[in-house]
């Protein structure tokens, strides 16, 4: 053969480093929601791949501007080639945070699953100091939280002790281990217990393996060493479960670290086998209704709704099974408010600098929703939540809350 | 009579023809550089940018290793902010390679060149990228990198700023004669075809390959032969500091990080003319299987583009070929050798040495013009003047040369974001008189040097021939076009994995988007009267008596 005697192509030239596939296309800047929003952000491509050929110099380090970015992760979703922008952007930031220390806010923020356990030990008292107007001065002097953010209600009764009081159902076909992240534990229990309710509904065991921060909030607050930490435990627990076993997450973001980046950004032996069982629970009701598994048994609720998909379920790659579960539903009249990230992303939104930059990026999607004017927006996602309500004044639930209610849950 | 006098011409813009200006004009001598091109666009810019230590001539060519050994010393003095002082590493990777090293050492050590053997597991730790071939290594600490764009540029600003004149695209076409002694030399503008002449004392031929070419001119003989050496720029720097193999001088066996790229290097091939310098796809292939014995990563990057230079090798009448030929170099008196007075040719040598030639060659010119001034070139920094070298100084570069950079480039926007130029960094540009094409734009801020090879900067760039220079649309698009299309002979040698995606989108960008070529088709616009006239006299800056240099002046 002629490439015996010449030799081919690739003898010569291995594969590229991801790195070195950005084109410029500009794809990224241009669905980027903060590059949209402000002048004074480079914008993805630059603070990216663009900056990263400078940072294989140990000490040299493009730094300016990699706090405005809010990790939305929409430019990788878009990116034509594949490069993974954020994980550049993100151990950049982690860099530059471990050269000249970290703020006092990002530590706390980092800390999320502290704070909110010490939220909800001291529930009554925490929800009122987070409305008072003096406690919120003070936090944003101290701490740079801003004084309009409204702050999660935390609730005493954890969603771990209510499950462990809960009688064990029979035997069933199926068993999944859930993920209830930090949220359904100390702010919004009720959905876990939808989320356990529709599961069993469907014959489904739920189980909740100990389970520890998904570590995003770390990752965001460049606390990358925390985070590898946090998902160390995770990763070995849910390692421990029977191969049989799927893992569920009722939140995007914790989902997309179980799924995707502890195994890529965070570099945790074993978590590929973790990240493969990982489901959306809305993506595991889509396919067991795919597989002619899902009790279709719905009570007719008679509601018109938004859905907002949430920048990170866009990550997962999966489309929006929320909205085509929700169309089962007869009664439920289910639109689509397409108009980008609402801008909080996580602790991002709540910053004390970031906070109009995070209201300026969600005012089309507010606008939309003011617009529409229907009962309530749907998302995934419990901070996109929290910001649609405060743009808006309108309710928001998780689309598992109409499902719910199609089951007969109130 | 001619149509302007000056002391002496120089011509070739290269990095000896600059140091010849600026040595010159150190003494007081009045002169003029006159360049067929841009400065620094033939064998000085498309050099690897290697300082030398003198490690890779230190066996086969003492002589050249010692000239090195003490003109990179000097550079470091006179020339610190062009330099980035990586150090270097030699490395051993086959059985000739091991046998090679007793040899290096000796000549190392009769060279007086530093050179420390470490153990490879220290060299791994300081260097990661060597690779898992690499058998033994030399830390040679005077070995680096060194700006040949801002080498020139620095020395052509220098000896502007006490008076020399420079024209770019001006080509010689004959001399001026009175008996046997030359008295100035007629010049050709490339743009417009006007034809001047300049009277003079003396000439120095400083143009390297082309030397033989401008010696006919007065039917005199100079035997320079070009060898082409092929070279691969990477898209990032691979190592932190340069490699070469430990032996016998050989094809790529250099990896240059130079400022935000590496260069692999080199091959050698004796080629008919300097400017028939054809690159093969074997070429290019062996410089990144011969690099990627040397180090890790240079198989796995984007290969941005490949260019070929030309050695102007002088040739002494030995036997030797290529590499084998001295990289010495020789100053001829055409008075003593040809009868000729009034005309000096400078040639062989290297970029790292051409301190040391301009003052050799201007040495022999000073001595026949009666000027007693001694050279001081060795001794007075290019950056003595401090703002104009702020101006220059401003470059990616200081990022290669590790510094945080991000936060001293803060959020303004960018011409080139490949290469971080700023608008402040080309503007004073537009207004040079010497600046013809956005090539020379490029050369000056390495605007459309980084991975898109000029994809988002060429338009940008040509906007502000518009509001900076002053064209009109059609002309700059046509500048635009032009600097595209060069751009583009480098990247064609690379066409495979990124490189090749990165030319889709360039040419949906322009050819597509733009409608680039459809735009050009309907210009009346002759293609080949594609150079920009220089600025209106008096908003330019160079060039005149009082016009060198003018925003500098305005500081003071």
């Amino acid at each position: 053969m002629i490439t015996e005697e010449l030799g081919t192509f690739s003898d010569t030239v291995e594969e590229e480093a991801p790195v070195e596939a950005c084109t410029k296309c500009t794809a990224c800047n241009t669905v980027c929601p903060v590059a949209r929003s402000t002048e004074i952000f480079r914008g993805p491509k630059f603070l990216g791949p663009e900056s990263e050929r400078y940072r294989s110099q140990p000490e040299a380090a493009v730094t300016a501007g990699l706090d405005l970015c809010s990790g939305c992760k929409l430019c990788e979703v878009t990116c034509p080639s594949q490069v993974t922008i954020q994980e550049y952007i993100r151990r950049a930031q982690n860099k530059g945070a471990e050269e000249k220390g970290r703020t006092l806010r990002d530590w706390v923020l980092g800390h999320t699953r502290l704070l909110s356990r010490f939220g909800s030990m001291t529930a009554p008292l925490a929800n009122l100091g987070n409305r008072n107007a003096l406690v919120r001065w003070a936090m944003e002097r101290v701490l740079g939280i801003h004084h309009k953010r409204p702050l999660p209600r935390y609730q005493w009764l954890t969603f771990e002790r209510w499950f462990k009081r809960r009688p064990r159902p029979a035997k069933a076909r199926r068993t999944v281990a859930y993920f209830y992240g930090c949220w359904v534990n100390y702010n919004e229990r009720r959905l876990g217990e939808h989320v356990v309710a529709i599961l069993e509904r469907n014959g489904i065991e739920v189980i909740v393996p100990k389970q520890q921060c998904c570590g995003i909030p770390a990752v965001v607050n460049a606390n990358m060493d925390l985070a590898r930490k946090y998902g160390g435990e995770n990763v070995r627990r849910l390692n421990g479960l029977p191969a049989n076993v799927d893992i569920i997450a009722s939140s995007t973001s914790c989902g997309l670290m179980l799924k995707h980046d502890y195994a890529h950004l965070l570099d945790i032996p074993g978590a590929e086998q973790v990240g493969v069982r990982v489901y959306d629970i809305c993506e595991y009701l889509w396919m067991l209704h795919e597989a002619g598994e899902l009790d279709l048994d719905f009570q007719p609720v008679t509601t018109r709704v938004l859905y907002h998909a949430p920048c990170h379920l866009k990550s997962h790659g999966i489309g929006y099974p929320a909205m085509r579960l929700l169309r089962l539903i007869p009664g439920v009249q289910l639109e689509e408010v397409d108009e980008g990230c609402c801008g909080i992303s996580g602790t991002f939104g709540v910053k004390v600098e970031k906070y109009d930059l995070s209201m300026k990026i969600g005012s089309r999607l507010f606008e939309a929703v003011k617009a529409a004017g229907r009962d309530s927006v749907l998302a995934d996602c419990e901070t996109c939540r929290m910001q649609v309500e405060h743009g808006t004044g309108a309710r928001s639930a998780h689309p598992i809350d109409i499902l719910a209610r199609a089951y007969g849950h109130r | 009579m001619p149509d302007t006098t000056t002391g002496v011409v120089v011509i070739g813009g290269g990095s000896t023809g600059a140091g010849a200006l600026r040595d010159l004009s150190l003494r007081g001598i009045d002169a003029v550089l006159l360049e067929k091109g841009d400065l620094a666009s033939g064998t000085t810019g498309r050099s690897h940018g290697l300082l030398h230590s003198g490690g890779r001539y230190c066996v086969n060519d003492p002589a050249a290793a010692i000239e090195c050994v003490e003109e990179g010393r000097i550079l470091r003095r006179i020339a610190k902010t062009t330099i980035e002082d990586t150090g270097g590493y030699f490395v051993s990777v086959s059985e000739e390679d091991l046998a090679w090293e007793p040899r290096f050492v000796e000549g190392c050590a009769k060279a007086g060149i530093t050179c420390e053997r470490i153990s490879v597991e220290e060299a791994r730790r300081r260097e990661p990228a060597l690779s898992q071939h690499v058998r033994t290594v030399f830390w040679i600490p005077e070995d680096g990198h060194l700006d040949p764009f801002y080498l020139v540029m620095g020395n052509v600003e220098s000896a502007r700023r006490r008076g020399a004149q420079v024209r770019t695209y001006t080509e010689v076409t004959g001399f001026l004669k009175t008996d046997n002694r030359v008295t100035g030399v007629l010049t050709r503008d490339a743009i417009t075809g006007e034809e001047t002449s300049i009277g003079c004392q003396a000439v120095i031929n400083a143009t390297g390959a082309w030397a033989g070419f401008v010696a006919r001119l007065l039917d005199v003989e100079v035997k320079v032969v070009p060898v082409k050496g092929v070279m691969v720029v990477l898209s990032h720097r691979v190592a932190h500091a340069t490699i070469n193999r430990c032996h016998k001088p050989g094809d790529g066996d250099i990896i240059v990080p130079a400022l935000s790229v590496a260069i692999l290097g080199t091959t050698s091939a004796r080629v008919p003319h300097p400017e028939v310098l054809p690159i093969e796809w074997d070429e290019v292939r062996q410089m990144i299987e011969e690099g990627a014995l040397m180090a890790d990563g240079v198989s796995t990057a984007r290969a941005m583009r490949a260019y070929a230079g030309v050695r102007p090798l002088y040739d002494l009448g030995a036997e030797a070929e290529g590499r084998e030929m001295s990289r010495n170099f020789a100053v001829i008196d055409h008075e003593e050798r040809d009868g000729i007075a009034g005309f000096a040719s400078i040639v062989g040598g290297k970029v790292t040495t051409y301190r040391l030639m301009a003052e050799r060659v201007t040495d022999l010119v000073a001595q026949r013009l009666g000027v007693r001034t001694p050279s001081t070139t060795a001794d007075v920094p290019l950056n003595d003047h401090e703002e104009e070298m702020d101006q220059l100084r401003h470059r990616p570069a200081q990022l290669g040369v590790p510094k945080p950079h991000g936060d001293e480039l803060g959020l303004q926007p960018l011409i080139c974001e490949c290469e971080l130029v700023r608008p402040q960094d080309v503007a004073p540009w537009f207004k040079d008189p010497a600046v013809r094409t956005l090539e020379d734009i490029r050369r000056r801020t390495r605007s459309g040097m980084g991975p898109c090879q000029s994809a988002i900067c060429s338009y940008r760039l040509a906007g502000r021939l518009v509001t900076e220079r002053g064209l009109d649309g059609a002309t700059a698009t046509r500048a635009m076009a032009d600097f595209l299309e060069t751009r583009w002979r480098g990247v064609r040698h690379v066409f495979w994995g990124s490189q090749l995606r990165q030319a889709q989108v360039t040419a949906g960008l322009h050819l597509e988007l733009f409608n680039l070529d459809r735009q050009l088709m309907f210009q009346s616009q002759a293609p080949s009267d594609a150079l920009l006239p220089p600025p209106l006299p008096g908003e330019g800056r160079g060039g005149g008596e009082e016009a060198h240099a003018p925003q500098v002046a305005s500081k003071r």
